[in-house]
Order: structure tokens, then sequence, then C-alpha cells
């Protein structure tokens, strides 16, 4: 296999704001200004990081109560997994699956292939590229539908507030996953997609 | 061209962006961190049931501030109770002490009080009332019913014993000159000792009314009594008389006593005649042995030192003395009849102290030995009833304190009545050695010889002029009535004696008009008579 041309072979890199392409001797990009870099700044390390703080993020969101029921003055509290329980022991399967897919399946998932991949580029895997392409584009177009329980909660809490007869408090769990699903964004971001290819086009390379 | 690649490599030095995960590490590590801090402790309550009790739910409140909350409601081992594991605050644990109650606060509807209505929104929740004892009980049991008193409320409880049940219950106030001073806040029957215990409580500063010589009395209802004085009707306020009440007070003629500490026990009396019937608190028993009938003798009768009434007869241990004669085996000597007394030193003027038994013991102790000893006499020679009585017999045999079981036993002596009963026998030992045969035989001769003059008397009268002598004695009465027959008025004497009284009535008014005259003028005889002129009347002067 004969090399492709890249813009990375042709001593160009892309600007991250504009996408101008100005070659790599260049620190400025010449049309916004913006610092011109081949690749994103520390891409893997900025994800790994990112991650790592929604992981630890995610065990609070879990564990304590996400909303506080006050109801003729008894507090309820709930977590996600005791609503998505309650929500089937009361036959509304439906709901519950829409806040399990949403607010457990696709934050882990989320998590699992972002850990994925950056393993994959740390160890220059070049298997299955367009695969992994795939999981990127999908993982970050569904994850900022994780705030939907987020959002759940921000509207009841805003909207059910009726004196001593029923209340709704935010508990500290909205707050730790409303920070899981932003973290997990910018950890999204923050990957290079390109890094992918680059083991692809390097094995090419020594080829 | 190497510069080119020099940019694509990753630089392998650490990130600034660590920073984020290590924050939220830190974060959740000081999280963990203050909570475990703050970890309170974990307690266990018994209850009977889980009535109102929620696993995560039902909260522990003391002065209505949340102190933790229900982790876990379980059968107990023994399946006939339930237990509350409970997580409470740091701070409630200064509160956990030995004697801390603990219960449940539901919406009770009561006699006299409605309480809780605000459990009927918010649920049940658990009550803390900290006690006073040493802290870090972990294990507690949760009361059935509220104490009647608020946590912590300033006071003295104290504890009354009742050998019945009376109308008094719990929630029911304790009065002092009739006013409501505290609650009974608690009542059990006690198998063991058979008696009813109360705890009540007497708010402050009420509680200084309280002393060792105080008594309660039973205040419930309406006493009813009919005496000479005619009916009398007793009552105490209002509620005692629907839902009963306690009343104490010193009794007339009772010094007040010392300051009493919390739980001390009281006994409750039936009522206040009651306690004037039974004045003392403080008591000792004796023995006494009795080698003669104790007929008569009943639990109750009084024990008198000189007439004065010194205490009780208890009981008359029948058993216990069969079974000492048993076990010693004295053949012979008959069975003797132990009694037990009560006596009370306050009936001898004595302060109605514990102290004053140890001084009644030695005072007996010494009195014994001076011949200080026990009798029954009789009491009421109708009923047949009989007492103790105590006095000094100085010529009594020398004797001393023994003991029988715990009691310590006063000598006795036979008493005035089984004195009487020897000397009735001597009596009639006496009468049966009379010569009754010789008297029978001297009267048997005499009634032989009053035999003889009888017959003697009737041949008298047998005899022809015995029996003459009524005709005689007729004939003889006719004469008489003849002659008085000749003294009537229509008969000759009678009017011969009448004309000779008339004519000698006239010679004496003849005779008196002449006596009158010599009398006046004595020389009427000789000389004639000078007419007094009549007395002519005169006109008053004016």
């Amino acid at each position: 296999m004969t090399a492709r041309t890249t813009a990375a072979n042709s001593g160009l890199a892309s600007c991250h704001v504009c996408f101008k392409l100005a070659p790599t001797a260049v620190h400025r990009c010449p049309r916004c200004g913006a610092t011109m870099h081949l690749r994103k700044n520390d891409s893997l390390q900025r994800t790994l990081a990112l991650l790592v703080t929604a992981c630890l993020l995610y065990i609070p969101a879990n564990l304590y109560p996400i909303m506080y029921t006050e109801q003729l003055g008894s507090t309820e509290a709930s977590t996600i997994m005791g609503g998505v329980i309650l929500l089937i022991e009361l036959g509304s399967l439906p709901i519950a699956m829409v806040i399990f897919v949403f607010s457990v399946i696709v934050p882990s998932g989320k998590l699992m292939t972002m850990f994925y991949l950056v393993w994959t580029v740390e160890r220059h895997s070049p298997l299955g590229a367009r695969q992994r392409s795939m999981m990127y584009r999908i993982t970050e177009f569904i994850g900022k539908w994780s705030m939907v329980d987020v959002f759940v909660v921000s509207i009841l809490v805003a909207l059910v507030h009726l004196g001593g007869l029923l209340v709704i408090r935010p508990g500290i769990a909205a707050l730790s996953f409303a920070g899981v699903v932003i973290v997990t964004m910018i950890a999204a971001e923050s990957f290079d997609s390109r890094l992918i290819w680059d083991n692809i086009e390097e094995k090419n390379s020594e080829n | 061209m190497k510069t080119e690649h020099a940019d694509i490599s990753q630089g392998r030095k650490f990130s600034g962006i660590w920073l984020i995960p290590l924050l939220a590490l830190v974060l959740g590590v000081y999280m963990v961190a203050q909570k475990w801090m703050n970890e309170g402790p974990e307690i266990e309550i018994a209850f009977m049931t889980a009535d109102g009790l929620e696993q995560g739910e039902t909260k522990v409140k003391y002065r209505n501030v949340d102190m933790g909350v229900v982790e876990e409601v379980r059968l107990n081992d023994a399946f006939d109770g339930v237990i509350a594991r409970v997580k409470l605050d740091r701070q409630a644990l200064p509160l956990l002490r030995e004697d801390t109650r603990f219960w449940v606060v539901t919406a009770r509807v009561g006699v006299d009080s409605i309480s809780g209505l605000d459990t009927l929104l918010s649920g049940a929740y658990i009550q803390l009332a900290p006690g006073t004892g040493e802290i870090g009980t972990r294990y507690f049991t949760g009361l059935e019913h509220p104490p009647q008193t608020p946590a912590g409320a300033p006071g003295l409880r104290l504890q009354l014993t009742s050998d019945r049940a009376s109308s008094v219950s719990a929630g029911d106030t304790v009065l002092y000159k009739g006013y409501n001073v505290g609650r009974v806040e608690n009542m059990l029957f006690n198998p063991s000792d058979r008696l009813v215990h109360y705890e009540i409580f007497i708010d402050a500063p009420y509680h200084k009314l309280v002393n060792s010589s105080v008594r309660f009395w039973d205040v419930s209802g309406v006493s009813l009594s009919a005496d000479a004085g005619g009916f009398k009707v007793e009552t105490g306020s209002v509620d005692t008389v629907f839902f009963g009440g306690v009343a104490f007070g010193v009794p007339e003629g009772v010094e007040e006593g010392d300051e009493v500490e919390q739980q001390t026990e009281f006994r409750l009396y039936t009522s206040y005649d009651d306690i004037l019937e039974n004045p003392f608190q403080y008591g000792t028993y004796y023995v006494v042995s009795f080698d003669q009938s104790v007929k008569g003798l009943r639990p109750g009768a009084p024990v008198e030192f000189r007439g004065i009434q010194i205490g009780k007869v208890e009981r008359i241990m029948l058993k216990e003395g069969l079974e000492k004669t048993r076990t010693l085996g004295e053949q012979g000597k008959g069975l003797s009849i132990p009694v037990l007394l009560y006596v009370e030193p306050g009936r001898l003027e004595l302060p109605d102290k514990e102290s004053s038994i140890d001084a009644l013991r030695e005072t007996v102790r010494v009195g014994v030995n001076n011949g200080l000893r026990a009798t029954m006499a009789s009491g009421n020679l109708l009923t047949g009833a009989t007492y103790i009585s105590f006095d000094f017999f100085p010529d009594a045999r020398e004797d001393t304190e023994s003991t029988f079981m715990e009691y310590t036993t006063i000598p006795t002596i036979d008493s005035g009545l089984a004195q009487l009963d020897q000397k009735v026998n001597a009596l009639l030992d006496n009468i049966n050695a009379l010569p009754l045969a010789d008297t029978v035989t001297s009267a048997n001769t005499a009634l032989a010889s009053l035999n003889q003059n009888l017959a003697s008397l009737q041949s008298i009268l047998d005899n022809q002029s015995t029996q003459q002598l009524p005709a005689q004695l007729d004939q003889t009465l006719q004469e008489l009535k003849d002659v008085v027959s000749n003294l009537s008025p229509n008969s000759q004497a009678y009017q011969s004696l009448n004309s000779s009284l008339l004519s000698l009535n006239r010679t004496m008014g003849n005779l008196e008009t002449l006596t009158r005259t010599l009398s006046g003028q004595p020389n009427a005889v000789l000389l004639p008579s000078t007419p007094v002129p009549d007395p002519i009347p005169e006109v008053r002067k004016k």
C-alpha cells in the first residue's frame, strides 16, 4: 500500500476553530489567529482525566437520592435506580425503560466506549478503525440526551412547589449526574477522532 | 524532515487537566470523610409491634429536632416483638443514656386529652427522652405508652405501692390540698409481690412539698359514709370523681420529714381514714408463743402495752409452729402457738423513722430482761375477742429474747384468762369435794319428822269438835248482827239518843252566851250591864 496523501503528510495542519489549512510551521492561524496544532493538544490525557472525573461523579449520582418528594410532611427520597424500580412496580414500563436507557445505559455505555477508544488509540491499534470512528460519532451524538433525567428533575422542582402539600427538592445526585453528563461531553469533545486514523497512517508509512 | 514529526508526538508530560479528576476525588474523599466523621451511633430499640414504624421513613425526634431515622425494622429472635435499628446523628450521642426512653408518637385520644394530631399527616415518629444515667447504652426497650410527663421536665418521680388496684390509673392527677401538682405516669401489677406499683411525677416546684413523712392516699370517686352524725360525702376535685386521683399530705400530728430522693417508694393508702388508722410507716415484727388457747385472737387484734396500743397481730403462725415442733421433736410439752406481731415505734411517741425501730428493739431487749412479758387478755367478753398485752411482771421467771425463724421472740406468761380458768377449775374441784351425801341424809331425817308433824295436824283436823267449830262461829256472828241492827237510825235507842244530843246542844249554846258576857264584863254576875252607845259614822275630813 502506498501512503495516501493527508494534510499532515503534506506538512499542513487544520485550524481547530475555522478549519483553515495552514503549514505546520505556522503557530497562529493566518485567518482567525487561533493557535495551530496538528492534533488536539494532549487529547488522550485530557479525555482520560475527564473520564476519570466522570466516573468519580457517577458514584454519588447513583448512590444518593436524585430528588426528595415532600408529601404532606413525609419526605420520600428516590435514587435513579429506585425510581426505575418504582416505575416498573407501578406498571409504567415504557417510562421506566426511557429513564433506564438514558440515565443508566447511555452514561455508562458512553464512559466505557470512551475508555475503549482512548485505550485503543494509546495502544496504536489499527483494528476496526471505521467501527471505532462510528462509535465515537454515536457517543458524541447521544451523550447530550443523558441530560433528560436532569431536565426532568429541574422541571419538577420548578413546577411542583405546592407549599406543604407537595414539594419536590433536588438531591445531590441530580448535581453529580449533571456533572457526569457535562464532563463526558467535554471528554468526547476533547478526544481527537483523527488519532484513530493516525495509527493506520503510521502503519502504512512504516510499510 | 525531522521537524515535521516533532509536532505530531504527544508529550508524555502530565497535563494540567488531571487537576479536575483530582479535585473530584478530593471532594469525594472529603464528603465521605465528613459523613464518616458525622457518623452517628446506631442503636436498637425493642418494641412490641412495628405499629407506625417504617424503614427509612420514621424519624427519631428530641424536642422536635430530627435526631435520626429508622433504618430497619425486623422481628426479634423470639418472634415476640420487633427491633428497630435506628441511625442517629452524632449530636445525639450524649442523649443515649442508660435510662433514656423511647416511644412511638401517634395520634392518641384519651379520656382527658387528644395528642399527636400532627402525626396524622406526617406519620408516626419515635420520641426520645434523655435520661440521667450513664452514657453509652445502645440497646433500648421502647415504651408502649408515652410517659405522662414531658421529657426532661423538672420534678420528682416517686413510686407508690398499693395492695389493691383502686380506680387510680395512669394519667390521673396528683393533688396537694386539692391543687393539681402532678400526675400518675404508670401503673403496673407485679405478680411476684402481688402489689400494684404506681409511678407518679410531682412537677417542680411542688416536689419540695414531698418529704419522708408525707402520706399518699386515693381520692378517686366519691366516698360515702354514714355514722351517728349523719351521712358524709367526700370527693376530690371534679376530675378525680370521674378519672381518679392521688392526694398527699403530712397527717396531723406528724412532724415534717426529710427531703426524699427520686424514685422513693411510698405506700398508697386507700383513703385518708385509712391513714388515720395506720398513721405510721415504720414497724417491726415480733413473735410471741403461747402454750394456751389462742381462741378469740384474730389477725388485726390490738397489741397493747399497759393499755396503749403499740401494734397489731399480723397472723397466727400455726404452720411454722407445727414445723418447729416436728423438727425439734418436743414431746409431751404440747404445741406452743407462735403469733406474729407488728409493732410500730411511732405509736410509742417515737419519731416515725427507720432509726426508731432499732431504738424500740433495744428498749424491748432491756425490758425483757427486766420482766417484760406478753400475755393474752380478754378484750370483749361478749364476742370473746382477745388481744396481746405487754406488761412488766417483776416476779416472772427469768427469761431473755430468742429467735423464731427470722423473728425475735418475746417470752410470754399465762394470761389472766388462763389464770381465771384455773381458778374456776379449783372452785369446781372444791365444790366436788363437799360432803354432799351427809347433808342429804340429815335433810332426809328432817323431812321425815316434818312428815310426822303433818300427820298429827291431820288428826287434829279430823276431830269432831274441830268440825263443829264453823257452826258455832256462824251462830256467834248472827247474834252480833242482831246487836248491830238495834243501833240502826230507825231503832228506838238511836232516836232517844239523838234527842238527848240535841238538848245537850241547846244547853251548850246558852252556856256559850254566858261565857262571852263574863269574859267582856267579869262583874256582870254582880252588876247590871251598861249598854254601849251605837257608834256614829264620821265624815272624812278633806
